[in-house]
């Protein structure tokens, strides 16, 4: 990660836009920082908590998105400068404490928060966009347009915040949050922090504190009148510009990552006398006169931007109230259908867009350029399929509950939630995942589920979780299904880590954000405590872990909790060599052949082992294999041979 | 074997799944795809092997050429002896009073086994042993002593050729088979078409086939089981003679009885669609005798099996008794009405007299059965 504390104003960096963001909060002196991870924004949070101790700040990973948010509140109540950073999934998590937090307003200390939206999904399990959430919730918002502004926006955010008196929210988007760009830095404030939490002791006149959403319809005029002001202040901002002709045939009208496209594409159609863009960074307030005034520019309008039609619908609304005699131009975007509702966008399709709307036949380059692009690059990556590490201890894991789960035969089922477990859905876990949701999701399914009995219901249900998950969001599922006596096995995949979004710590870990040894909260003793049945097996105990598995399911009796503890491989690896070298012995595989058809390569697939068709026997890729030597209880001829490394 | 493309799909969709499967273990084993567990056969995963797949092909209720088989074992056709191919069919029952004790009828089988260890005849035999929980399970029996823990039935099948599918293909050491009538099928069919991959079928050197009319399911009889008596308890299951009609359960504490009916509808569907009541293929077939306390019958059907009958009857390990003619009327009468039965219940489920699922017989003998 970049040095994101440099001491060197004026300077030209490169930098991601989640380092952007964590430089912006230190020129803006912030004293707290908490978040849970969640890619795209985990970078935010990570690069802060390397800089932490010499900073003078507090950071934390928080065992979720809502204690997250509140412990920076409790901050901000205190004075601080306080930053929660999340992805959009987190603003959900979140919300039930947001939509009181805008009502008591927040202390002397700013309180900003950040989302990272994930368009396209890539590394989530859905696209929303949180743009309407800070609508509904009357939290100003602001989105950077590149990574300059994603850090003088992130440092502005906080006076405004303090101005307001009220929570402020910075949306950025995957392109903006893992890109890189140039960054000038600013001044670091360096702050003596003091924190206190002001009370009024004297109770004769007044209400003892202010945060409190009561009164809460006086509360609500109150907080329209700070979104007003916020509106005002948004008119004149330095984030919201107009470049383009005074009289243009089309203006785009665009915020955020989508501004780089749009330029891309005038650009690319030599456009720029004839097409005006109007560039939004604070987006919620709407500056309505500022927005009005650009309107007038072209009788067409062109709205380009990810996911919701946000931009699209303000804008409209703002048209509908203008004076009657004003000019109605026409709009498009996705209501009209020129504009994707769902998905990332890219220059082509605001090209594609803009050709459409003008008439212009617009030639991309060689039409089989892409192709043979797309050719070339293939032929130096190694086609892989979506799957857990070598030698990672989910693989092991979900072969004992796939052979548990047909053993027992009731066609038992799993339910999963979001993790690298999540591949389970496909070949990687045997597709033995059946649901996917939210953090936790599959444990409440599960408590639903296991009480189906009455109904005649009798498959077996296993809720999977990770690790860091359970802590998250399933023990409140695990006490519900322990007091309701639901029938279902919590099997909780412990590999010690926040694996998917790299390796953040946990409350298993032992470990702080800023490195400093902790509490262990023992996941058995918890569950024990609760009155649970719980197990702790080594999944790459294969037989071990079917068997245990097959007789808690085959017993009954509510929720129960089996726990898959075996350290990620990633983060064992950077400790260890491997445990042993692994081989397979050519004259014992019989390949394809009756008693085995491949199943190393075929079923199992752990990355390490590959097939010789020439040969027609398995063999160990020795720059893949990790050496865990779990591979040999799977094979069935005991060809696969594992000595000590 | 078959060689018509045929694999695991196809052995769920011709057998297990239309209760045809006899547990006899053929299938398993040897098979990292399927797996027996609590009187089940699992797929645990899909096996894409139809031109060559075992679990297929030695399925004793998949197409059994059965000239072919006969063939092989006796090196004649399949004939119409009610009883199968039979050299000589006696009565007999064990001198050693230990194995008396513990023996289900006349220990003929027990002593047998003893007899071929300690001559050298096999090195072990594949028994089936009633487990802690009194489930029946498979068991290689290396000695005397382990031998005699497997005397006496529990009445359930048992996926005896799973523990044989298990010993792998380098092992040469002989072995000898105790088994009934539908896995001395699957074994024979191995012997006419030596599997490739699995084990080597010319270590098995003895096969002592059990007379069965049916077998009771390990997967509901044992539940029903567990639900009305302490497991823990029992020391030996016994169904006594007619007119008895009873299923005893002797425990710690004396004897619990059920009424066969009430037994009975655990009995594994495919029972009702086997020809074979004396284990046609073995070497040698012992059952009870219909009236005879003590004894068991034996049919001695192969040159192999008359050796060991003949070093038992000079050493004086089996008293031999001629089987009487009424006895012999009744077994061929027996196992003739079960061959009848059957039959019509396969033409009852293929809805069709020239389709006889699993069964290869010749037109002559088709016709003979069913009319």
């Amino acid at each position: 990660m970049a040095n994101i504390e440099i001491d060197a104003p004026g300077t030209s960096h490169l930098l991601i836009g989640n380092e952007s963001i964590a430089r912006g909060t230190l020129e803006a002196g912030i004293g707290f920082a908490a978040a849970y991870p969640g890619t795209p924004s985990s970078e935010i949070l990570g690069s802060l908590a390397q800089v932490a101790k010499k900073m003078g700040i507090y950071v934390e990973w928080s065992i979720n998105e809502m204690v997250a948010m509140e412990a920076a509140a409790g901050a901000s109540f205190a004075g601080i400068r306080a930053l929660v950073a999340m992805k959009q999934n987190g603003v959900n998590v979140v919300s039930d404490f947001l939509a009181n937090l805008v009502m008591t307003g927040i202390g002397t200390g700013g309180l900003v928060l950040v989302s990272c939206d994930d368009p396209s999904a890539i590394s989530s399990s859905n696209e929303q966009d949180t743009r309407p959430i800070a609508q509904w919730l009357d939290i100003p918002l602001v989105e950077p347009g590149d990574f300059q502004e994603a850090k003088d926006m992130t440092k502005w955010l906080f006076d405004l915040a303090e101005e307001l008196g009220t929570l402020c929210m910075l949306r950025s988007v995957t392109r903006i949050a893992h890109a890189r760009g140039n960054v000038s830095l600013g001044e670091l404030l360096k702050k003596q922090h003091k924190a206190h939490f002001d009370q009024v002791h004297d109770l004769k006149n007044v209400m003892p504190t202010t945060f409190m959403p009561v009164p809460s319809s006086l509360r609500h005029y109150f907080l329209h009148i700070k979104i007003d002001k916020a509106r005002e202040m948004f008119e004149s901002s330095q984030f919201n510009r107009y470049i383009g002709p005074d009289k243009a045939d089309l203006l785009i009208v665009t915020s955020g990552s989508c501004w780089l496209y749009s330029q891309d594409a005038v650009k690319a159609l030599k456009l720029s006398d004839r097409v005006g863009i109007l560039k939004l960074g604070t987006l919620w307030p709407m500056p309505e006169n500022f927005v009005g005034k650009h309107l007038s520019k072209s009788e067409k309008i062109l709205f380009v931007e990810e996911i919701d039609p946000f931009l699209e619908r303000n804008i409209m609304e703002i048209v509908a109230n203008l004076p009657p005699s004003s000019p109605r131009p026409n709009f498009y975007g996705k209501r009209s259908g020129h504009i994707n509702a769902y998905g990332e966008l890219n220059p082509d399709m605001v090209i594609k867009a803009i050709s459409i709307i003008l008439g212009l036949t617009y030639e991309p380059r060689d039409v089989e350029y892409s192709k043979k692009a797309e050719t070339f690059a293939k032929g130096n990556v190694p086609e892989r399929s979506m799957t857990f590490c070598a030698g990672c201890p989910h693989r092991a894991t979900f072969w004992a509950i796939k052979n548990a789960l047909k053993l027992d035969g009731r066609d038992g089922f799993v339910t999963g939630d979001i993790g690298c477990y999540s591949m389970a859905l496909g070949p990687a876990g045997f597709f033995q995942v059946r649901t996917m949701h939210c953090m936790g999701a599959g444990a409440g399914v599960a408590n639903g589920l296991g009480k189906l009995a009455q109904f005649g219901f009798d498959q077996p249900v296993l809720a999977v979780v990770g690790d860091s998950t359970f802590y998250h969001a399933t023990i409140p599922a695990l006490i519900n299904g322990i007091y309701n006596q639901s029938n279902f096995i919590l099997v909780i995949l412990d590999n010690s880590a926040t694996a998917m979004t790299g390796f953040q710590p946990h409350p298993g870990t032992g470990m702080t954000a800023m490195g400093k040894p902790t509490k262990v909260i023992n996941m058995e003793a918890l569950c024990r405590s609760l009155g649970a049945y719980v197990e702790v097996c080594d999944p790459f105990d294969l037989k071990g872990t079917t068997s245990t598995l097959l007789n808690m399911m085959s017993e009954g009796g509510g929720a129960k909790v089996a726990i898959m503890r075996r350290e990620c491989e990633l983060v064992r690896a950077k400790k260890e060599k491997p445990p042993y070298r692994v081989y397979v012995d050519a004259e014992k595989c019989i390949g394809e052949a009756c008693g085995c058809d491949r199943l190393c390569t075929r079923v199992f697939l752990c990355p390490g082992l590959t097939w010789d068709k020439e040969a027609g026997k398995s063999k160990v890729d020795e720059v893949i294999c990790s050496g865990c030597g779990v591979c040999v209880s799977v094979c069935p001829q005991g060809a696969i041979i594992r000595e000590a490394a | 074997m078959s060689m018509d493309g045929k694999g695991c799909k196809e052995l769920f969709d011709e057998v297990i799944d239309v209760g045809l499967c006899a547990l006899c273990g053929a299938c398993v084993g040897g098979c990292p795809y399927l797996v027996y567990h609590k009187g089940k056969i699992a797929l645990l995963d899909n096996c894409t092997r139809v031109d060559e797949a075992q679990c297929y092909d030695y399925c004793p209720r998949t197409y059994t050429d059965m000239n072919e088989v006969s063939q092989k074992v006796f090196g004649i056709p399949y004939g119409d002896n009610e009883i199968g191919t039979a050299q000589e069919v006696l009565m007999a029952r064990t001198t050693d009073t230990v194995i008396r004790e513990k023996a289900q009828y006349g220990g003929v089988v027990t002593t047998l086994l003893s007899l071929a260890l300690a001559e050298g005849f096999i090195d072990g035999a594949v028994l089936t042993k009633t487990s802690d929980n009194k489930a029946p399970s498979p068991f290689l029996a290396q000695t005397v002593d382990e031998v005699l823990q497997c005397a006496g039935s529990s009445y359930m099948a048992c996926p005896v050729l799973e523990r044989y599918n298990q010993i792998p293909k380098d092992n040469d050491s002989k072995l000898g088979l105790v088994s009934m009538p539908c896995q001395v099928l699957a074994v024979s069919k191995m012997k006419a078409h030596p599997p490739q991959n699995r084990v080597n079928i010319n270590n098995v050197r003895l096969i002592i086939g059990l007379f069965c009319t049916w077998a009771l399911s390990p997967d509901t009889f044992y539940k029903f089981l567990k639900e009305n008596l302490d497991l823990s308890e029992v020391k030996k299951f016994d169904i006594p003679p007619p007119p008895a009609n009873r299923f005893d359960v002797f425990t710690e504490s004396g004897r619990t009885s059920f009424q066969l009916e009430q037994i009975k509808k655990f009995t594994m569907p495919t029972c009702a669609y086997c020809l074979d009541m004396t284990s046609e293929f073995a070497d040698i077939s012992v059952g009870s005798v219909e009236g005879i306390e003590g004894w068991n019958t034996v049919i001695v059907r192969t040159d192999n099996g008359a050796k060991l009958m003949g070093i038992a009857k000079r050493k004086g390990k089996l008293q031999i008794d001629t089987l009487s003619p009424a006895s012999l009327a009744h077994l061929k009468e027996a196992s003739l009405l079960k061959k009848k039965r059957s039959l019509s219940e396969i033409v009852k489920k293929s809805g069709d007299r020239s389709n006889l699922l699993y069964v290869s017989l010749s037109p002559r003998l088709t016709k003979k059965l069913l009319d």
